[in-house]
């Protein structure tokens, strides 16, 4: 980006709506009516697959029924046809006394077997915890295959509501170190996330209700940052509000309508 | 001669004999000094030609063992003896393959709409934040040094099985490394 110009030419690099001359020549501070927020969404990565689709299950197994058919026998496999030979002439005595001295003590059937005995007993973990069957909206084991949002509850003005964490832009720090604030604030600093990028990726824009607004406090605007979790250990983290785990589709309980609309725009469906 | 010669401390008895003491000769004198030299040279030469026309060809492939099937796989006792594809059954699989196109279509085209929204989405809000202060948005814009390499395990079928003890064993790597 070009460094920052002097004010007279500085009005064809913004946007044609403003007159920028006397906005630059002031300073940052004096006249924005806009108050600055800083929301950080901190998503929870899926863990598990997604189950497949009935097309994709059908393609699947047709492509494994394309690669057996264009295969060839691999040696285990020529094992097994030489040792059911063997058997079928024993049954129909036709075997000499030298072959039996020869004979294999394992044939290849018992090691399938054996094999398959072993599968039987590993018992994998469920792709469906006790979180999700009890719907447990504050763990972090529901919905192991979506992403998972953090929701807190804030007091804004006089009322309660469900938000994406934010808190107030200090001058002096960048937006995205606001983001961490907020995060911080929440859930302590012993987080480990990765914020991607320096750039905001949504903004919702609100002006203040008429008995509040003044001259200098029109509205305020939220500006969203992403961040993965990277560790799943949230055990020392101090959650000092109410808080909530929610996926994208269950998002519409809790938040309002604009604001919904707002924060869809950025978050992929998973 | 008679004379007495002293040499080193040691008393020789004639001076051709203390020649001999500090030369030692042999009885054939050497003829072949020369055309030793003149070999030498010429093996030396053949030698650096030697080396200089290995420098100059191409240095060999390593061979991706991938790649290469070995013989004992195309022999034909090897081939599997399955029944021949009904019609029925090649065209289900023909109609099923078109499905799938489409499908993936679909899919693409969904894909690249969301990223499409998501891009919108924060041009807009890079817009509005330049509306508010010019140096907010320069540190918006600013490259994020810390974001790559970015590495992470994608997701399995299973969750991991918690307190679960893999079985005991050593794995040996026996890949053959190449060497140019």
């Amino acid at each position: 980006m070009a460094a920052p110009l002097a004010p007279g030419s500085a009005r064809w690099v913004c946007s044609a709506r403003w007159v920028c001359s006397a906005r630059w020549a002031c300073s940052a501070a004096a006249e924005r009516p806009w108050r600055l927020f800083g929301a950080m969404c901190l998503l929870r990565l899926p863990r598990i697959t997604q189950p497949l689709e009935k097309e994709e299950e059908e393609v699947a197994a047709l492509m494994e029924q394309l690669e057996l058919e264009k295969s060839h026998y691999s040696d285990h496999e020529i094992r097994k046809l030489e040792e059911e030979e063997q058997l079928r002439r024993k049954k129909e005595s036709l075997y000499d006394e030298d072959e039996a001295r020869g004979q294999t003590v394992i044939m290849a059937q018992d090691l399938e077997e054996k094999w398959e005995q072993k599968f039987l007993r590993f018992k994998a973990a469920p792709r469906i915890t006790d979180a999700d069957k009890s719907n447990d909206r504050k763990s972090l084991n529901r919905k192991l295959d979506s992403n998972l949002m953090l929701l807190v509850k804030q007091k804004i003005g006089n009322q309660e509501l469900w938000l994406l964490p934010q808190v107030e832009w200090q001058p002096g720090e960048t937006l995205r170190s606001t983001a961490e604030r907020a995060m911080a604030t929440f859930l302590g600093d012993h987080i480990q996330a990765k914020v991607l990028g320096n750039a905001p990726y949504g903004i919702y824009k609100y002006k203040f209700p008429r008995a509040i607004r003044t001259e200098n406090n029109v509205g305020a605007k939220v500006f969203f940052f992403k961040a993965y979790l990277q560790s799943s250990d949230l055990s020392q983290a101090e959650l000092k509000a109410d808080y909530l785990w929610v996926t994208k589709k269950e998002l519409g309980d809790y938040l309002k309508s604009e604001y919904l609309k707002k924060v869809n725009r950025f978050l992929l469906d998973l | 001669m008679g004379k007495k010669v002293k040499v080193a401390g040691v008393e020789l008895k004639d001076k051709i004999s203390s020649l001999i003491y500090y030369f030692p000769c042999r009885a054939q004198p050497k003829k072949k000094k020369k055309v030793d030299v003149k070999k030498e040279q010429a093996q030396k030469e053949r030698m650096k030609k030697k080396l200089k026309k290995l420098e100059k060809a191409a240095p060999e492939l390593i061979p991706i063992e991938d790649f290469i099937t070995p013989l004992k796989y195309s022999e034909s006792s090897r081939m599997r003896s399955l029944p021949a594809l009904s019609p029925q059954e090649s065209e289900r699989r023909v109609l099923l393959l078109k499905k799938w196109c489409l499908f993936k279509q679909k899919q693409d085209e969904a894909e690249k709409k969301a990223i499409k929204g998501l891009v919108e989405s924060q041009q807009e809000a890079l817009r509005e934040l330049r509306l508010e202060s010019e140096e907010l948005y320069q540190a918006a814009v600013r490259r994020d040094e810390g974001l790559f390499p970015f590495q992470r395990d994608g997701p399995t079928y299973t969750p991991p099985l918690p307190g679960y003890d893999p079985p005991e064993g050593k794995c040996i790597d026996i890949t053959k490394v190449y060497t140019q």
